[in-house]
């Protein structure tokens, strides 16, 4: 255990290197947050409610995104590929040391570094922004938003990894043309730009079949007391059904995925 | 380019054998080279040994392994050395890689201080474990490699290309690490190197492999015996010669007077040397065996193998 640790360790002391970087993407997800804030501030201008959603609940809806970029979509598991691409997994192989506990060890610091910073810009935006807000009381809804953002960090850590292990049959893909398709498309299903239950019925009927609403959309729907208790329960029943498929998946493709594997590069 | 257009369209696969048929025991305690010309099969053959690459047919035991199942207790017991893939971590000090593997090879925290320091000293890089890895020149991260690799004293290890890119200086004191190393922990070591000096310093057995077959298997001097089908006769002179002469005693390697160097057939060196003496104004004369260098050199050639 303490093998992970000490990951978690060492890729929080890189961030501390890589100054720079980190605060750009700091950056980057407040200019998103304040984009799609004004765009809505404009839409509610003359209305009161629009799709169904109040002021107060949109404007919470997508704080709650900003928050869960950093809480689920943040991840690091983006340089998977390029590792099995350009041979550097042999090194851990090598090792005793489990490759997807390590990229996992990776991701949680990941995540406390970034939910660290998203507590004081959100707390200096508020400040300034004084949006309206809805601050849910009951605590079991709460309970259930937290069960839901740890099974979806779980679910994309799933998806980002095994879209990763593609490399051993397709090495091109430590260029991210791959990675740059699943970012843009997660973004889109998993209710990132807007709330999914806007889309015509049949759409979103679909959408809730697939993994990716159940990213974002679904833990902050909890927390905005919007879902009824069997669908809640409903959510997270296909939550931990597409985790057993990811697993599977993932084991399965890592094994074919290693009988292939060459260890370029030396 | 008009190939790389076609091969979107429709791409052939061919199927390359890397090793084929390479069988060989090593005993504990041993220091094997392994060499042969660039693309022979070495690497590939090393990768098989640590588990990397998973072969399509054969048997492969290390330590009583199988080393394609990656036990964690084989992986505690061995290490692969590449020169040119750094576990490092680039941005910070090699420092933080050595702890890190302290953890997963659940080394206890005396037995680290200990191989740590004794390691630290023995390739003198005391002053530089807390310097961010990415300002290290080649050599000295080259050596916190080693460490890095050697801080769980693994019994088996495996070099390839240990000497790459390093100086003089630096490649005698990595030999003379690599030995020690083996006779201090009576660790079985294989190692590759495309420098002869590396190899005929640290190694008494030898494994010569070419075209992904073994081509030669056993002690550095009896390749000499193998291969070696003549002898070398260099000749100093006391004065200049007519150099028609030399072509009609035997074959001319080399001539820059006042040295004359001939490549003689084993059995004919007698005849040879007594009309050098004859027809020749001597000054020296010696007959040697060839070089492990110059044998090597002419098996990588493609000559063909006995």
């Amino acid at each position: 255990m303490s093998k992970y640790f000490q990951v978690v360790r060492n890729t929080f002391q890189e961030y501390l290197v890589y100054r720079l970087n980190f605060i750009m993407w700091r950056v980057r997800t407040i200019i998103q947050f304040l984009l799609v804030y004004f765009l809505w501030l404009v839409i509610f201008q003359n209305n009161q409610v629009v799709f169904g959603y109040e002021k107060a609940q949109i404007l919470t809806y997508i704080l709650g995104v900003w928050v869960l970029r950093a809480l689920v979509l943040a991840t690091r598991t983006d340089g998977v590929g390029g590792e099995i691409a350009r041979g550097d997994l042999s090194l851990y192989l090598l090792r005793p040391i489990s490759y997807i506990k390590y990229w996992f060890s990776r991701d949680i610091s990941d995540k406390i570094f970034n939910i660290g910073f998203f507590i004081v810009e959100a707390a200096i935006l508020i400040f300034l922004l004084r949006p309206p807000l809805v601050f849910q009381a009951n605590l079991l809804l709460i309970l259930f938003t937290l069960v839901s953002i740890v099974l979806a960090a779980l679910l994309l850590f799933g998806l980002s990894f095994l879209l990763g292990l593609h490399a051993f049959w397709a090495p091109e893909s430590e260029w991210g043309g791959s990675r740059f398709l699943f970012n843009i498309v997660l973004e889109f299903l998993s209710g990132g730009l807007f709330p999914l239950d806007i889309l015509p019925a049949f759409l979103f009927k679909f959408l809730q079949i697939l993994p990716f609403s159940y990213l974002i959309f679904f833990p902050l729907n909890v927390y905005l007391g919007k879902l009824t208790t069997v669908q809640i329960f409903q959510g997270l029943v296909v939550m931990g059904f597409w985790l057993i498929v990811i697993n599977w998946a993932i084991r399965l493709v890592w094994q074919r995925g290693l009988k292939v594997y060459s260890a370029v590069g030396r | 380019m008009l190939g790389s257009v076609k091969s979107l369209f429709r791409r052939q696969y061919q199927e390359v054998k890397a090793v084929d048929g390479v069988s060989f025991t090593i005993d504990e305690g041993e220091l094997v080279g392994f060499i042969g010309p660039n693309g022979a099969g070495k690497t590939t053959t090393l990768k098989c040994l640590s588990g990397l690459l998973y072969p399509n047919s054969g048997i492969v035991s290390v330590l009583g392994f199988n080393p394609w199942q990656r036990k964690t207790e084989f992986q505690k017991q061995f290490a692969l050395v590449m020169g040119q893939k750094n576990q490092l971590w680039w941005d910070l000090p090699a420092m933080e890689t050595f702890i890190l593997n302290k953890e997963i090879y659940e080394v206890p925290n005396e037995q680290f201080k200990k191989t740590l320091n004794e390691l630290t000293r023995l390739l003198e890089v005391e002053e530089i474990l807390k310097i961010q890895v990415r300002k290290l020149s080649l050599g000295q991260r080259m050596k916190c490699e080693l460490i890095a690799a050697l801080l769980h004293s693994p019994k088996v290890l495996f070099l390839d290309e240990p000497t790459i890119g390093l100086d003089v200086v630096m490649q005698k004191k990595m030999c003379d690490f690599i030995k020690e190393y083996n006779r201090r922990y009576k660790a079985t070591i294989i190692l590759t190197s495309h420098y002869m000096g590396d190899v005929k310093e640290l190694c008494e057995r030898v494994v010569i492999i070419d075209k992904g077959k073994i081509v030669f298997d056993g002690k550095l001097e009896e390749i000499i015996k193998k291969f070696a089908d003549h002898k070398i006769i260099s000749v100093t002179l006391a004065k200049e010669a007519d150099p028609k002469k030399f072509d009609e005693i035997g074959k001319v390697e080399e001539y820059d007077y006042p040295r004359l160097i001939f490549s003689i057939k084993r059995k004919d060196v007698p005849g040879v040397a007594a009309q050098v003496l004859e027809k020749l104004p001597v000054a020296d004369l010696n007959i040697e065996e060839p070089s492990i260098e110059d044998i090597i050199r002419e098996l990588f050639t493609g000559k063909n193998y006995v």
